[in-house]
């Protein structure tokens, strides 16, 4: 095969032919987890900072937590994740209870948009920064994170991996990741902090815990 | 703005800065640095982390090569496009044929320098496809029809009210001088356009030859809309942008948007592996990659200036420059600024169209001090420097003969110490002639350009007796 911008590169290394590469410079070790509670501490703590709603709940205060929610946010259309973990808690079936009007997390991107709340759950998060990871597929699609003003996502202790390493090591073959750390933001007006650009204007973490 | 340069006027530029300029530029910088500052003290790896970025990055230009057939390898496994660009002129073409074949009208766009390189923007527009910048500073200085001043905010120059002022013109409705409601105004047009928009652009903060994996990192979300919304996602990315594997990914993420604006990490980081897999699912039906050379090949036959591609465009080097932050961006002719800028264009542009930018430094190291990846940045000014005096293979010399005379001369007679001597011992008698008190209030040319400005101190004494001085304890 020829191709002339490899050639090129190779004559300016000073190379005729392809060669492999030594092995690549060890890099820095990950950081070591701390106490699951401690890690939730943490990860919530950075949620915060950034200016989302972190908050701890269990299986039966999730009724009243999205009561809140849809109070708080004025919430009238949402969408949610078909996981079975939401199926579970029974988002929809609550959410229809609160006179929320939901919307198929498969409808098209004029539907999603409309939409006032996404929930969807981590795959994984990261408590030295607060990052949400979030697969996609066509049962997590990526726009439910994206299109709505509020993104709600829930985790599970389960889900926490001390640093970049281990998540990277389990999810380096998914054909999409994306790491949410915060709420849309912007400061390029004059370096005011504004947030909601483009993407949700408010991030919810709730940490669901076993009773 | 965002013609390729045919000369870049450095010093010319500098006669005429309006005040307003560096004092948003250094609000900015100062913002960032004292951000930086703080996530650094945090990390007490830093260091190592930066030693460790250095070496996979050195290691990986060494074996580009390698490591980019790697890359198209696994792209196109993924389901993806590779396409080669050797010139922009190719890169160009290639992003208007797909544009073309997918009957495309508006391209909705991502921030992305390698797209500025090229001038893609005036080639789709020419073509009569709407080209929107997305980024919310891009898309105020696309508005205002100006070039960018800082690196990671692009419309620092502008006050809330100049930018109030070009949403009532440009947009046509009333818009008040209030970032928030600014922002909010911003959000609603550009997501009609996200919606509608049949092809999204974006360039890449890495490339991860390990999965053929695309990383791209926003604060604003407008990069996930531009690569999850339109049915057809093309990048175009530098060749350098390439690294070996996740496992490098830790620590450049890690250094990244620490060093760029203080945060731990930036809000989106997206990682996209080809288009999408499921009719059902969102993200584009076709990925198409476009990797642009446009000279770097050529740039990787000089052993030092080459490591310039190091770079992670994080901008610390021009937060912390004493010059950027006193002249802005635009200063620099192109789309990169600062430090960075000042060794990127020469060897990009060639020396001739960017000579003055390796001038465009006091040397004084902070840059280099800096700089996540280690790059020698005052040690590659200085080598440009030379290369722009005295010519080389890559391109001529472009200072006038008699300078080059001058200094080749002055470079002879500081290797030998008796002229050196002779010169220190003769040059205080020669300046008493123009000595008036304490100061040489003006001096013959070229000195006088210097006492124009302020008052030359007199020679006192040689360097050589004033160090013997100084070493026996005074
Ligand atoms: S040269 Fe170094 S400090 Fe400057 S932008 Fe590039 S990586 Fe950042």
């Amino acid at each position: 095969m020829n191709n002339p911008v490899l050639e090129n590169i190779r004559r300016s290394l000073g190379r005729t032919a392809p060669t492999s590469p030594s092995p690549r410079p060890a890099i820095y070790p990950p950081r070591q987890a701390e106490s699951t509670e401690a890690e939730i501490v943490r990860s919530l703590e950075e949620v915060r900072k950034l200016s989302g709603v972190a908050q701890t709940i269990h299986a039966d205060t999730v009724p009243d937590a999205l009561k809140t929610l849809v109070a708080e946010q004025n919430i009238k259309k949402a969408t949610a994740w078909n996981t079975p973990n939401l199926q579970q808690l029974q988002i929809t079936h609550h959410l229809a209870s609160l006179g929320v009007e939901l919307v198929s997390p498969n409808a098209g991107k004029h539907d999603l948009a409309l939409c006032d709340l996404g929930i969807t759950e981590a795959d994984y998060l990261l408590p030295e920064t607060g990052t949400l990871v979030l697969k996609s597929s066509a049962e997590k699609p990526r726009a439910v994170s994206l299109l709505p003003r509020v993104h709600l996502a829930i985790v599970r202790p389960g889900q926490l991996r001390p640093d970049l390493h281990q998540v990277f090591d389990e999810a380096r073959h998914d054909p999409y990741l994306v790491f949410i750390t915060g709420p849309s933001r912007t400061a390029d007006i004059e370096l005011t902090v504004t947030l909601g650009v483009h993407g949700p204007k408010s991030l919810y973490v709730w940490m669901l815990e076993e009773v | 703005m965002s013609e390729t340069p045919t000369y870049i006027g450095f010093e010319t530029y500098t006669e005429h800065i309006p005040p307003s300029i560096p004092a948003a530029v250094q609000q900015a910088t100062g913002r960032f640095v004292g951000g930086r500052a703080a996530r650094v003290a945090e990390l007490p790896h830093f260091e190592q982390l930066r030693q460790i970025a250095s070496d996979i990055r050195l290691h990986t230009i060494e074996n580009l090569d390698f490591y980019l057939e790697r890359l198209a390898e696994q792209v196109t496994a993924a389901g993806g496009h590779v396409h080669w660009a050797a010139t922009a002129e190719d890169a160009r073409q290639i992003v208007l044929d797909l544009a073309r074949r997918h009957n495309v009208h508006l391209v909705v766009k991502s921030k992305s320098m390698a797209t500025e390189e090229i001038a893609l923007n005036h080639a789709l527009e020419a073509a009569g496809i709407e080209a929107l910048e997305t980024d919310l500073g891009e898309y105020i200085i696309q508005l205002a029809g100006t070039g960018p001043s800082h690196i990671i905010v692009p419309a620092v120059h502008l006050t809330k009210e100049e930018i109030a002022a070009i949403f009532s013109e440009k947009l046509g409705i009333e818009a008040p001088a209030d970032p928030v409601e600014l922002t909010r105004i911003a959000r609603q047009v550009l997501r009609e356009k996200f919606l509608r928009a049949e092809m999204g652009i974006s360039g890449a903060n890495f490339l991860v030859a390990e999965t053929g994996t695309l990383v791209m990192v926003t604060n604003e979300g407008n990069g996930r809309m531009c690569t999850t919304l339109p049915d057809l996602h093309v990048a175009v990315v530098g060749i350098d942008k390439v690294i070996p594997d996740w496992d490098s990914l830790t620590v450049f993420l890690k250094l990244l948007a620490r060093s760029a604006t203080g945060q731990k990490l930036s809000t989106y980081t997206q990682f996209i592996t080809g288009p999408r897999r499921a009719e059902s699912e969102f993200g584009p039906r076709e990925f198409h990659l476009v990797l642009l050379d446009n000279g770097r090949s050529n740039v990787l036959r000089d052993p030092l200036g080459r490591q310039v591609f190091k770079c992670i465009r994080c901008g610390a080097c021009a937060n912390v420059c004493p010059v950027y932050k006193n002249v802005g961006g635009f200063a620099y002719g192109w789309f990169i600024s600062g430090p960075i800028g000042a060794i990127f264009a020469p060897q990009m542009l060639g020396t001739p169209v960017a000579r003055e930018l390796p001038y465009a430094s006091t040397l004084c190291g902070a840059c280099a001090e800096v700089c996540p990846v280690k790059i020698p940045i005052p040690a590659i000014l200085r080598h440009l420097r030379r290369r722009v005096a005295e010519g080389d293979s890559l391109a001529p010399a472009t200072m006038p003969a008699p300078i080059r005379a001058v200094a080749k001369l002055s470079a002879f007679a500081l290797a030998q110490h008796w002229i050196y001597r002779l010169g220190a011992r003769i040059l205080p008698l020669v300046m008493s002639i123009f000595r008036r008190g304490d100061w040489i209030p003006s001096a013959p040319y070229p000195l006088s350009r210097w006492t124009k400005a302020r008052p030359l101190p007199p020679f006192t004494a040689g360097f050589r007796q004033w160090w013997q001085k100084r070493k026996t304890g005074l």
